[in-house]
């Protein structure tokens, strides 16, 4: 008998209490090895504050979040980072070294691998060109626009292959031709390896067919979870899914 | 910190070191900042680990080269000074070769020391709280910490090392000016010739006076680091924040200076 490979990502009951307030309310998500899950909803809706958890950065108050087959929550500092290391993500906000050049701001997760700077730097010019941004490798990220910035941050999410992407707002700053063309790589990247995407955006139209699963938080709870099929089919029935997915009734 | 409420759940982290239990949280954070630096250094030094070489050049750069002009002017005047109330008491009594023993003592031992100390607070210390506040504010620690890098040290061990090698490099130059000055103007004005002085230097220092002396600045310097990263890594995610943890580092690494310094003066002399 043949053991089924674990998840990517299994959220059970989580909660997390804001200054007295559930921003999460029993999170129950399971992500499968290879899958893309989209999570939408409205501003406010619980979003960044789930794959932060995700991420390890915060502390949910209740309930377990299994990465990548590891309980987050049961692993010391040294676990974490071993864990982060099979781990991409791109932040909402960013989070580029304002005082590090591109190049610098790549090299960050593979900076103490073996092997010479020069082999490293090749590494990242890879990943550079794979999504337009040659030439910008000595640039500070403040001199870069905010679409340039995001893809400067999803190479650097990338540039260690890892297993599992967690994208936070997966549409802002890029315009819809940059949306599709960073997709692309991401379904390129999807061909030829194993890759996890777990991405938020306030509409489910970013992703569209492309994604294998939607999840629409409302207010720290999942409203839907279910295919892409499964979401048209339900938005006329849904008034309150249509509202909070295209603002309007 | 996470913290139970009433009904077991914990809540979202709140400002850390805050509460009841908060100075011990800080001091253990300073615990592990240190040893995790320390053992960055080690792995280093073991090819196990690479200095981050701009980081450190910046750092150095911001201790030590930039603040050069400011600290040799400032000994300047700290020795003309010394020398010019050296020359009042001197004139009330005039025995030169008792008077220059209190002050080349007090000089080398004190003053020199506890001023590199504090021009290196107010310089790299306070850089350092703003750094690690900045990097808050700005979402970048998250950057960091995504990246696998523990952020406390990626700020603080480069800064430590540029740190106790710039202090230890300054108390000697502060000693050289000061003295310098100090010597021209009483050479100057009350023809005290150059073999009293370094004759008062002999009489007064030890080799292990001279240890203490050269060792006071880089214990300074470790308290500073850590009361920065502390000051820094509670400070508030809003721009006044930053400017609030730069105040609370200068004036608690003053304070950690002189406590230290008072400390050492007791161990040593019991």
């Amino acid at each position: 008998m043949t053991r089924s490979p674990p998840p990517a990502l299994q959220l059970s009951g989580v909660f997390q209490h804001v200054q007295g307030h559930a921003a999460l309310a029993d999170i129950d998500l399971r992500v499968e090895a290879g899958e893309w899950l989209l999570v939408a909803g409205p501003n406010g809706a619980g979003k960044s504050l789930l794959m932060r958890l995700i991420l390890g950065l915060d502390v949910p108050s209740a309930g377990t979040i299994r990465v990548l087959g590891e309980d987050i929550q049961r692993l010391d500092w040294r676990g974490v980072t071993r864990l982060r290391g099979r781990l991409g993500a791109v932040l909402q906000g960013g989070s580029l070294l304002k005082g590090q050049s591109v190049i610098e701001n790549l090299l960050l997760p593979i900076r103490d691998l073996p092997g010479g700077r020069a082999r490293l730097a090749r590494e990242a010019r890879l990943v550079m060109a794979l999504l337009r941004l040659d030439g910008l490798e000595n640039h500070q990220p403040r001199s870069l626009s905010l679409g340039q910035r995001r893809r400067v941050e999803l190479a650097r999410a990338l540039i260690h292959k890892p297993e599992l992407l967690v994208w936070d707002g997966l549409t802002d700053g890029l315009d819809p031709a940059s949306a599709r063309e960073t997709l692309q790589v991401l379904s390129e990247q999807r061909g030829s390896r194993q890759l996890t995407l777990i991405a938020t955006d306030n509409g489910a139209d970013a992703l569209g067919a492309t994604c294998d699963r939607v999840a629409v938080l409302e207010r720290g709870r999942t409203v839907f979870n279910g295919g892409p099929s499964d979401l048209a089919q339900a938005l006329p029935e849904r008034l309150d899914l249509r509202y909070l997915l295209q603002g309007r009734p | 910190m996470a913290r139970p409420n009433d009904i077991g759940w914990r809540d979202a982290p709140d400002r850390p070191f805050e509460g009841p239990v908060g100075w011990i949280e800080g001091i253990g954070l300073a615990a592990l900042t240190l040893l995790g630096c320390l053992r960055l250094y080690l792995r280093i030094l073991l090819g196990r680990a690479r200095l981050d070489v701009p980081a450190f050049a910046a750092a150095l750069r911001q201790s030590g080269l930039s603040i050069l002009p400011a600290i040799t002017l400032v000994a300047a005047a700290v020795g003309a000074i010394l020398g010019r109330q050296t020359e009042t008491i001197l004139g009330r009594f005039d025995l030169p070769g008792l008077v220059l023993l209190p002050v080349t003592y007090g000089l080398v031992m004190e003053l020199v020391p506890v001023l590199v100390g504090i021009l290196v607070a107010g310089r790299a210390g306070v850089a350092l709280a703003a750094r690690q506040a900045t990097l808050s504010v700005t979402g970048e620690v998250d950057g960091l910490l995504v990246s696998g890098i523990h952020p406390i040290q990626f700020t603080v061990a480069p800064v430590l090392l540029a740190m106790l090698l710039m202090s230890f490099g300054f108390v000697v130059w502060v000693s050289l000016v000061t003295f310098a000055a100090a010597f021209l103007w009483l050479w100057a004005q009350v023809n005290i010739p150059p073999a009293m002085f370094l004759d008062a230097l002999a009489q007064t220092l030890t080799p292990s006076d001279l240890l203490e002396a050269l060792g006071k600045p880089l214990l300074f310097a470790v308290l500073i680091a850590l009361i920065a990263t502390i000051n820094g890594t509670a400070a508030d995610r809003d721009p006044q924040g930053i400017g609030e943890a730069a105040t609370r580092t200068m004036i608690g690494a003053i304070a950690a200076i002189l406590v230290a310094d008072f400390a050492v003066i007791l161990l040593a002399r019991g």
